[in-house]
Order: C-alpha cells, then structure tokens, then sequence
C-alpha cells in the first residue's frame, strides 16, 4: 500500500485561484448565491454525520423495509 | 527546464464523456476540499496542439492524476480501444523519471487487477480504485493525499453531492450541455473552492475519516 503523500503548501487562498480560473463579476455574484443557499443548508441543520450511501440507496432501503 | 511546478498543482487526465461527468465532478471537489488546485488540458484557450497542452499541465503541476478506467473499447461498429489516457501516462512517467522532485502521479481505475490486465507493464504500481463512485473515489483521494487539516469523507460527499445537483444550472447558464467545457470547469473550480473554504476543518477536528 502507497504511502499518502503530505501536502505541506498552504492552500491557496480562493483570491489567488481566482487570478487562474477567471469567472465574471456577474457570474460570480449569480455563483455565490448558491455558495449562500450551501451555508444556509449548514446552518440549519443538525450536526450529524452524513449518511454516505448515495440518496437512491437510501431510497430503495426505505421502500424495501 | 521549466519553472517549478505548483506545489498544489493536479493535472487531471480524465476521459471527456457523459458517463464519466459523477466522477469528474466528484475529483474537482474532492482536489478542492484537499486545498489542491485541478488543471485540464481543455482548460487552456487557443488551438496549439493538444498533446503540448498537456505536457505543459504536466511539467507545470506538481501531481498527475491518470484514470485508466475507460481505456475500452469504443462503442462504434470498428470498435477501437482508447488510448489517450495511456498514452498520456507515458509522457508523465517519463517526465517524472527525468524529475522525480518536480512530479508524482497515481493512477486510479475502477477495478482491482484491471490495470493488470489493461497494463502488465504498471504491475508493482498500487492503483487507487475508485469503483466507479464518486464515493469511492472521495475515499481513495483521502488515503492518497495528507494535509493537516482536511475534512471528512462524509463532508466532502456533502460538497460534491451539492455541486453535482447545480450542474445542471451552471451548464444552463453557460449554454452548454457540455460539463468539461472550459467555462464550465472553470465555474466549477470556484464554486468548490468557496465550498471547501466554508468546511475546512481546525484543530482536532481535522482528517476524522
């Protein structure tokens, strides 16, 4: 088994992959109502852990039972 | 020689198909939430050649990611096998032979042994097998990359399932069904980076998997 490599450069910050990956002040703001709509979903809900089976799993499991 | 490569820096070498567009997805969020930086060969404007494109993504990022999990045959009645990602492999071998302090690569398959079969010649190289999930994938890229801090498998699926559910708008709002189109990449490097800001975990909190 390989060895996990260990990123030790910081992150870049979202500032300098913006300079890479250039969007439109309007797209951006248009984006950023969904990075809003993702924060509010944190938010709300409770801390739990999130189930990782995939929604349809989890779908066919709740018909079955 | 080139200048040093980014240290964050991932060059994807993914197929380009409908099929694949869960999984492509899930390595842009998943790169992202790791605090990496994913680069593609379709991401580069202008018409030079494609294969120099992406020798440059290879000499300019510090890690490769080959996916060999569609090298098959193509569906058409001359059915041909896809080469592309191997070949590709073969440049990011070699250039990581020549300098092995500027790059590393993994490869990822779908399967355990396919790439034994697909290609003999990588035997003795553990490929990441991602089972053709976005799932699996999260949890193999976790097992690959270390950082300090950085979120669970569950947080990150959290992230690539909320990307993967605006897909269709962002391509709506592009004009596009094609989600490897440069502008889409692009939308989707940004949003997932914002995303992995606002979870980025500190302290003990951090690499629970």
């Amino acid at each position: 088994m390989r060895k996990p490599i260990h990123l030790t450069a910081p992150p870049p910050t979202l500032e300098e992959m913006e300079k890479h990956f250039r969007i439109p002040k309007a797209r951006k703001e248009e984006l950023q109502a969904l990075v809003d709509e993702f924060k509010a979903m944190l938010s709300n809900r409770k801390d739990a852990p999130v189930n990782s089976a995939e929604p349809e799993k989890r779908r066919k499991r709740a018909s079955a039972a | 020689m080139p200048p040093l490569p980014d240290p964050n820096g991932v060059f994807l070498n993914v197929p380009y198909d409908e099929e694949f567009s869960s999984l492509y997805i899930a390595y842009i969020v998943g790169l992202c939430q790791l605090g990496l930086v994913p680069h593609m060969a379709s991401e580069t404007p202008g018409g030079g050649r494609r294969l120099d494109r992406i020798f440059e993504h290879i000499q300019s990022c510090r890690y490769s990611i080959p996916d060999l999990s569609r090298v098959e045959l193509s569906v058409t009645p001359t059915a041909v096998p896809r080469f592309n990602m191997a070949l590709e492999l073969g440049m990011t071998i070699t250039w990581q032979k020549l300098h092995p302090s500027r790059h590393d690569w993994f490869v990822w398959e779908s399967e355990p042994y396919r790439i034994q079969r697909s290609a003999g010649d990588l035997n003795g190289t553990d490929a990441c097998i991602h089972n053709g999930t976005p799932d699996g994938f999260l949890r193999e890229l976790w097992s690959a990359f270390w950082r300090e801090t950085m979120p669970s498998v569950p947080r990150m699926l959290e992230n690539y399932r909320f990307v993967n559910n605006n897909l269709n708008a962002i391509l709506y709002k592009k004009g596009t069904s094609n989600p490897y189109d440069r502008s889409v990449f692009m939308e989707l490097c940004w949003i997932s980076k914002t995303l992995a800001d606002l979870i980025r975990p500190t302290g003990s909190a951090a690499r629970k998997p």
